[in-house]
């Protein structure tokens, strides 16, 4: 009878507390009425046992069944975007992480095949998390979602309710978004890697001489979460736009709501002391690129020196449009 | 798939929801839960006793039926039975089962063939 026990165990097991000191009674007395049957006046044999327990099925179902419902983490009127993302996030994650080992084999050919390995290393460590995070950001979706769809259920079905379909102006083509999380994974990987990959590349008759990064190496690691927060919500902006498939003034809404977070987020960043590589005029200067003092040298200088403000302004103004442009969209109808 | 394989999906659609009925129809009397796989196999009707309990706890719970414990034999046995709105349920059940009947005789024994076509 130990079977029995053990097979009443992993189905109570997978049960709400309240129902399992019933069910469990219910179920001992089911398999015993179906044991005796098959012992009649006889003793119940070990092989009995085993064909009454497989004819009831893996606990699993069994408790399945008692449930009567299915618990999703990703329901399935998300299981489409869900695979599309992730296979983007996927393919665009190797494509970046190629990009990397192209770079590094650039920057140093003498350890090609260190780099190979390492290439290979991270897309077998990355691949899970990838996995991870994808679902869990369907699993927010799905969860934000779901009040929806029962309220949805509730509304009686009237065909004069019927969504027009969307302007062509208002529908959200879908390379759109698919491009958008394409380039963000990319420049996440770039960044998870080394913020030196971001810079003036330096090429000679006899190949690659150096890179002189814009961006501060020493202090960029206390940048780089808020980076790859920044990177996230973008990717997220794009699953709704992904899903949603239209624009519509809910979608405006979140938007709005992500852009303006992320302009904060970016001033926050791209403001903080030693954001940027305070060297980088001097080696530009001494890579020969520039001569101190000469007309380039003050447009490049001038440049530089503004850069902040300017990537601001960019931020803004393409930040803005976005929410602007979303907006019009929507209201067309 | 094959035939058989077809046979079997579609065989299982179709079971799932005439079990309900089968056991609505066995429960004006209390039964516990194995008598009840035993009684609908003699009559032809056959359920996976993994299927048939955790149906009667769900049409309990939807107060279809009742439960009662009896501890007085050897085997303490839940015992299941129609609940008043479980009756009425099950009657007009019954009349809706006789028009698809009726309705499905008509459309399987014409096999297609419309009588009031262009003929």
């Amino acid at each position: 009878m130990e079977m029995v026990n053990r097979y009443i165990y992993a189905v109570t097991q997978k049960l709400p507390q309240s129902q399992r000191e019933d069910i469990a009674a219910e179920l001992r007395s089911l398999i015993e009425d179906m044991l005796e049957e098959r012992a009649g006046a006889g003793d119940i044999s070990d092989e009995m046992v085993n064909e009454v327990l497989l004819e009831l099925g893996s606990p699993r179902e069994m408790a399945q069944k008692y449930r009567g419902t299915k618990k999703y983490i990703i329901g399935p009127e998300l299981y489409d975007p869900f695979l599309i993302v992730l296979k983007i996030v996927l393919i665009s994650m190797s494509v970046g992480l190629g990009i990397v080992f192209v770079i590094e084999s650039v920057l140093d050919p003498a350890n090609i095949l260190d780099h190979f390995v390492s290439f290979i290393v991270t897309i077998v460590t990355g691949f899970p998390q990838a996995l991870g995070w994808v679902t869990f950001t369907f699993m927010l979706i799905h969860f934000g979602g779901g009040l929806k769809a029962d309220e949805l259920k509730l509304e009686k079905w009237d065909p004069t309710k019927l969504q027009p379909i969307p302007h062509p102006k208002k529908q959200i083509k879908r390379y759109e978004p698919i491009t958008g999380i394409v380039f963000y994974v990319i420049i996440i990987v770039l960044f998870a890697f080394s913020s030196n990959f971001f810079g003036i590349y330096r090429f000679s008759d006899a190949g690659f001489q150096q890179v002189m990064p814009f961006l501060n190496e020493e202090s960029f690691s206390q940048y780089m979460p808020f980076v790859i927060l920044l990177l996230a919500i973008f990717i997220v902006k794009e699953c709704l736009k992904l899903i949603s498939g239209k624009w519509t003034m809910k979608l405006v809404a979140y938007t709005a709501v992500i852009n303006i977070f992320s302009l904060v987020v970016v001033f926050f960043i791209i403001t903080g002391p030693a954001f940027w590589n305070p060297n980088f005029m001097m080696e530009l200067v001494q890579a020969g690129l520039v001569t101190e003092g000469s007309e380039g040298f003050r447009v490049v200088e001038s440049i530089w020196v503004n850069s902040t403000k300017i990537i601001v302004a960019l931020f803004l103004i393409g930040l803005v449009w976005d929410i602007v442009d979303g907006f019009i969209k929507a209201r067309k109808d | 798939m094959n035939e058989k394989e077809h046979i079997d999906k579609l065989m299982l659609e179709l079971r799932r929801g005439t079990i309900t009925i089968g056991v609505l129809s066995q429960l004006s009397s209390p039964k516990y839960g194995y008598s009840l796989v035993s009684l609908l196999e003699e009559k032809g009707v056959h359920v996976e006793p993994g299927t048939l309990y955790p149906l009667l706890r769900r049409l309990e719970k939807q107060g279809l039926l009742e439960s009662k414990w009896d501890t007085n034999e050897a085997r303490p046995r839940k015992y299941y039975v129609l609940s008043e709105v479980g009756q009425k349920v099950f009657e007009k059940l019954c009349v809706e089962w006789e028009s698809i009947v009726q309705s499905l005789e008509g459309l399987i024994t014409n096999k297609g063939v419309d009588k009031n076509g262009d003929g």
